[in-house]
């Protein structure tokens, strides 16, 4: 009786500390884990690296602060791989909320490149080789609006300036001008992306999302309708692995440090929930 | 007269929307762009300004009223005014209309989004670890042949992601895949076609007037 009363009826104040322990301890003492990178990631990796020299790589920073932790590595990753190898980036937000991680993402990976940079052929520069968009009201507006004139929709970029005044934007005038399109989002947004403007523009759109949706956007990648489909921590992981491996980026892999901490933590709770079971069935059997 | 012209406002934009995804029409194509780059955008800033609007009256009348957690609501309010202020004059990067820096400390939107938001945000979402475990072991029990199979494919799911599932067997994290990518979609294939199927028939009546509630009235 004592056994099954411990087994079922675990204070939840203990189930809290064991967890925080598997998670902290990680983190304290980070050492990046090697993952295998699966087809999906790989596929992402590849739908950018082959965007030609005259097209864009847009990349839409969709996610809030509650989300950043899996998708600001896919944002840093993606940012890093097209920096290294000289692709165009546009950058945007649909929502106003992720403007801040956007920009802290571009100020962060510009700032890695041009610190290592020796010429100015080198360098990331604003206008000549990135732009960052901003916002503008109404994110279906804008997925539809950039398919005919993305000067026209963004009239003015982040910083406010006319963007139809920058040497990149003279050359990317709309979808067609555009290799792929990153979604990098907590919601149903890369789902948008194809709905409005793959379907009507033909954009290929690659998509970064948290853990717990994935499993909505599976058929979009088995149809094709997704060149890539990044998922949580591990798919940053992933992608870090990638760009490590062929492009030789050295930098801090956050995805891949953070991932003990996410292995504890879910053996914690599979531990948990085994305990439980054990619990439940040993009542029934007694009942 | 009332429900009239907004029930004939919509039907004129539901097609509207409609059209140029089927007609190349340089005419068509153009008007569209038209309605998306000006009406819209100009419809979508009033909403924005209607829907804070409608969010502080919610809450001065929760508060008037003395509702449930009316606490809160002061907080809200609060939030808002103090947020407004140094929006609008502080700017977004402290590029507002006046000097709004304190030594180091600047009053703008982005001391507020990265101090106030990013960690109240994240924080949220943290705690959500600790709720899901403690509901997995009280909840996550094997009762029926379908929650075992709910159970052990949720196992096989988490391991297979993690490095250690790679540990215990090279073929767990392509097993994982696998569910994910057949007997997943299957699933979700079916509820994606059922949803745009319902989607397409309530746009269906509410671009033919049929369906009247968001009128307000219900259906009348």
């Amino acid at each position: 009786m004592k056994i099954i009363e411990i087994l079922t009826k675990i204070d939840r104040r203990i189930i809290y500390l064991i967890l925080l322990i598997a998670v902290i301890v990680p983190l304290l003492f980070p050492s990046p884990e090697k993952v295998r990178v699966m087809p999906p990631v790989e596929k992402f990796y590849y739908a950018i690296d082959k965007i030609p020299e005259e097209k864009a790589l847009i990349v839409d920073f969709d996610y809030a602060p509650q989300t950043a932790p899996e998708l600001d590595p896919m944002g840093f990753a993606i940012l890093r791989h097209a920096f290294k190898k000289r692709i165009k980036v546009l950058v945007l937000s649909l929502y106003v909320q992720p403007l801040g991680l956007a920009r802290n993402a571009l100020t962060q990976v510009v700032a890695e490149f041009n610190s290592a940079a020796q010429t100015n052929a080198d360098s990331i520069i604003y206008g000549r080789d990135y732009v960052f968009l901003g916002w503008q009201v109404g994110p279906i507006l804008a997925m539809l609006s950039m398919g005919e004139s993305i000067t026209n929709f963004y009239k003015v970029d982040y910083y406010g300036n006319k963007t139809d005044t920058l040497p990149l934007m003279k050359q990317i005038k709309n979808y067609n001008n555009v290799g792929l399109l990153a979604s990098l989002s907590g919601s149903d947004i890369p789902k948008y992306w194809v709905m409005y403007a793959q379907n009507r523009f033909g954009l290929k759109v690659g998509a970064g999302v948290t853990a717990v949706s994935a499993s909505e956007f599976y058929p979009y990648l088995q149809t094709g309708q997704f060149s890539g489909l990044m998922i949580g921590m591990r798919g940053a992981a992933e992608y870090e692995e990638m760009i490590e491996k062929n492009l030789n980026i050295k930098s801090r892999k956050k995805a891949s440090e953070s991932l003990p901490a996410l292995t504890y933590a879910h053996l914690v709770m599979i531990i948990f929930i085994v305990i439980g079971n054990i619990g439940y069935f040993i009542k029934r059997r007694k009942k | 007269m009332k429900r009239t012209i907004p029930l004939f406002l919509v039907f004129i934009f539901g097609i509207m929307g409609i059209i140029p995804f089927i007609i190349p029409n340089p005419i068509v194509q153009g008007t569209d762009e038209f309605v998306r780059n000006n009406l819209l955008k100009i419809l979508a800033a009033f909403a924005l300004i209607l829907g804070l609007g409608s969010l502080l009256k919610v809450h001065m009348d929760k508060i008037r009223r003395r509702r449930q957690n009316w606490g809160y609501s002061w907080v809200l309010i609060i939030s808002f005014i103090i947020t407004s202020i140094i929006g609008l004059f502080g700017g977004v990067a402290g590029t507002g209309i006046l000097p709004t820096t304190i030594g180091s400390f600047s009053f703008d939107v982005w001391t507020i989004y990265f101090n106030v938001e990013v960690p109240l945000g994240s924080t949220m979402f943290a705690l959500l670890a600790f709720f899901m475990a403690s509901a997995a072991y009280r909840a996550f029990r094997a009762r029926s042949t379908e929650a075992t199979l709910l159970l052990a494919s949720a196992f096989i799911v988490m391991l297979g992601v993690l490095p250690l599932g790679e540990r215990i067997s090279p073929h767990l994290p392509s097993f994982a895949q696998w569910i994910m990518e057949v007997p997943n979609v299957a699933g979700q294939r079916g509820i994606l076609l059922g949803v745009a199927l319902g989607a397409l028939a309530t746009a269906l009546k509410i671009i033919l007037g049929i369906e009247r509630s968001w009128l307000g009235g219900g259906g009348e």
